[in-house]
């Protein structure tokens, strides 16, 4: 009953615009003080402290600082002219190089808000220039950033990874195969939208083209290298990757001569309010985990669950269902750190991978940005198209059909995500 | 009001800037000490304390802009003027639990005394954890100061997320105007 009520107080709470992170803490606080008495309000001082000093989430700033600093550095022309020079000869081939440059960039900062901004305000405009509808344009911009969630470095595969107790590293190799997927069948997609409205090539490939924008691009890519090298080959953490990708971004965009103070105090600052916006969810999670563990709820949840079904694909389409809804009303973050430390005895007892699981989890939340009304990538989208929402949604459709077949696929065939993981770190 | 929130604003960016520079300092030397097999000790600890205090005194300047996770489409639903009482009350829950927070964080101070860090056995914790009680005094007011502008804009009908959007659409339209230019 005490958690029914603590429920609806947290809607309530959210309903009303309480950040979440407050609304969370509150909602706790009063479980813990009917449970426990009064003195225990004591314990959410102590609790907020040390759910703001979690080890592992210092690459979250560190990644987020990076995204901010290769954001202003200038390194978004030069990766739209490399990737041009790979793929814009092919029918639509300005969507192509949308998708293969979001890849690259989105997620890196953490904030697919401000990524978007950036790289749809220079994609966008010459797309609707080039014969592009401004839904389409809109379209192909969301739903490759959505994407981008998944490739590593991901802040909500971070945030997961602390919440389930998982490794982060692993979860980043999950990632790989199903992004790859994504951006294929994104491509493939923009492709048929391509020839159906006889939208132009760029210009034709070149073998010099390519290698001259590629040196000019060579810098930008130190970000991937590391992370993805460091990481993979088992030479940095995660959080040790996240911290040399600053480095990389303040060389590369001193390279590229792009980067003032100005820029840098932005970024400086961006990234350490996206951190505290962050971490102060997570802080206040720590106090309502608390609760939770001492009442029992994940376990009695689970148990309830197993007692209809003990199927783990079942309990994968409940959850995925869940998860869909979630994402709906919830920004990623609130989401993970919302309900994942309460689905983890459930997918422990069910025998699911965790690192599968989070992988199924950050793919739903790919989708719930895509899905109003807590749309920000499709909202940002349309606003730097000037495109109305539902016609936007009208063609997005289509690619977000892409995107959920990417879901079903990495959640019933499990080697998809799971291949490179066990050749990486089980084998 | 206003210049109470400049101040604040003012003050709150220098530490943000200070604390992020430190911070990337601190794991870089770290990384680079470890890869160089001179691993140091106090990393974790003071990495870890700097995150703190980067939520706290970051969830502040957050607070000052309104910039924390929410979702005020519901509440942009409500009709006038229940929305604005609608307001009052969730504005009171914030500033009631910051202060709650406060006055915790500052008995659990009072029964640290004497305790320090421990790879950096100089360091009182009381000096460490003393960002609860500070944090959460700035974030109620940076809470107030904002609340003025909050209102007017929630009393429109004015999402804030759609206006922190179309704020950042704009600057990065410029800045791409600019460089075509």
């Amino acid at each position: 009953m005490i958690v029914f009520v603590m429920f609806v107080m947290l809607i309530a709470l959210i309903c009303l615009n309480v950040p979440i992170a407050v609304g969370l803490a509150v909602s706790a606080l009063f479980g813990l003080v009917v449970v426990e008495g009064l003195d225990s309000v004591v314990t959410v001082a102590l609790d907020m402290y040390d759910g703001s000093t979690k080890f592992s989430l210092i690459a979250i700033p560190m990644f987020v600082l990076a995204g901010a600093i290769m954001n202003a550095g200038g390194i978004t022309d030069k990766l739209i002219n490399f990737v041009n020079a790979i793929i814009g000869f092919v029918r639509g081939g300005l969507a192509m190089v949308n998708i293969g440059v979001s890849l690259f960039f989105a997620e890196i900062s953490g904030s697919a808000v401000a990524d978007v901004a950036a790289l749809g305000s220079v994609l966008i405009p010459q797309m609707k220039k080039r014969g592009y509808s401004a839904p389409l344009a809109a379209a192909v911009t969301s739903s490759s950033a959505s994407l981008a969630i998944i490739i590593p470095p991901s802040i909500p595969m971070i945030l997961y990874a602390t919440s389930a107790g998982t490794s982060v590293e692993q979860l980043f190799v999950a990632g790989v195969v199903p992004g790859l997927l994504g951006a294929f069948g994104l491509m493939g997609m923009a492709y048929f939208f391509a020839r159906r409205y006889n939208l132009p090539k760029e210009e034709a490939f070149q073998f010099k083209r390519l290698w001259v924008t590629m040196i000019e691009a060579l810098p930008a890519f130190a970000l991937p290298v590391i992370i993805l090298g460091g990481i993979f080959g088992g030479y940095v953490t995660a959080t040790e990757a996240a911290g040399l990708a600053v480095v990389a971004a303040i060389g590369v965009s001193a390279f590229y001569a792009k980067m003032d103070f100005g820029h840098l105090k932005r970024a400086m600052i961006d990234g350490g309010v996206q951190t505290a916006v962050v971490m102060l969810l997570v802080a206040a999670s720590v106090v309502m985990g608390g609760f939770l563990t001492r009442a029992q709820i994940p376990q009695d949840f689970a148990r309830w669950i197993l007692d209809i079904t003990n199927n783990q694909w079942v309990i994968l389409a409940i959850l995925n269902v869940f998860f869909l809804v979630i994402g709906f009303f919830l920004h990623s973050a609130a989401a993970i750190i919302l309900v994942v430390p309460i689905v983890i005895p459930l997918i422990q007892a069910a025998g699911i991978d965790p690192i599968h699981f989070g992988l199924v989890v950050t793919l739903n939340l790919a989708l719930g940005q895509q899905t109003p009304p807590v749309a920000s990538v499709l909202i940002t989208s349309c606003a730097v198209a000037r495109a109305n929402i539902w016609d936007v949604s009208k063609v997005n459709i289509y690619f977000v059909a892409v995107l959920f077949a990417v879901l079903m696929l990495c959640t019933y065939v499990p080697s998809v995500p799971m291949y490179l993981v066990e050749v990486l770190y089980r084998s | 009001m206003k210049r109470i929130a400049k101040g604040l604003d003012q003050v709150l960016v220098w530490f943000l800037l200070v604390q992020m520079t430190a911070l990337t300092a601190v794991v870089i030397f770290a990384v680079l000490a470890r890869l160089t097999g001179n691993s140091v000790a106090w990393y974790d600890e003071v990495a870890a304390i700097q995150l703190a205090w980067i939520t706290y005194y970051g969830g502040a300047y957050a607070a000052l802009h309104r910039r924390h996770i929410g979702f005020d489409s519901v509440l942009l639903a409500i009709p006038m003027p229940i929305r604005t009482y609608a307001v009052y009350f969730a504005e009171a829950v914030v500033v009631g639990f910051f202060l709650l927070l406060a006055y915790t964080g500052y008995q659990v101070l009072v029964v640290l005394e004497g305790v320090y860090l421990v790879s950096l056995n100089w360091v009182p914790i009381q000096f460490t954890q003393s960002v609860i009680p500070i944090g959460a005094v700035l974030f109620v007011i940076c809470e107030i100061c904002s609340i003025p502008d909050y209102l007017d804009k929630i009393e429109r009908g004015i999402s804030l997320e759609h206006a922190e959007i179309e704020e950042e659409v704009e600057t990065e339209l410029q800045k791409a105007q600019e460089a075509r230019t």
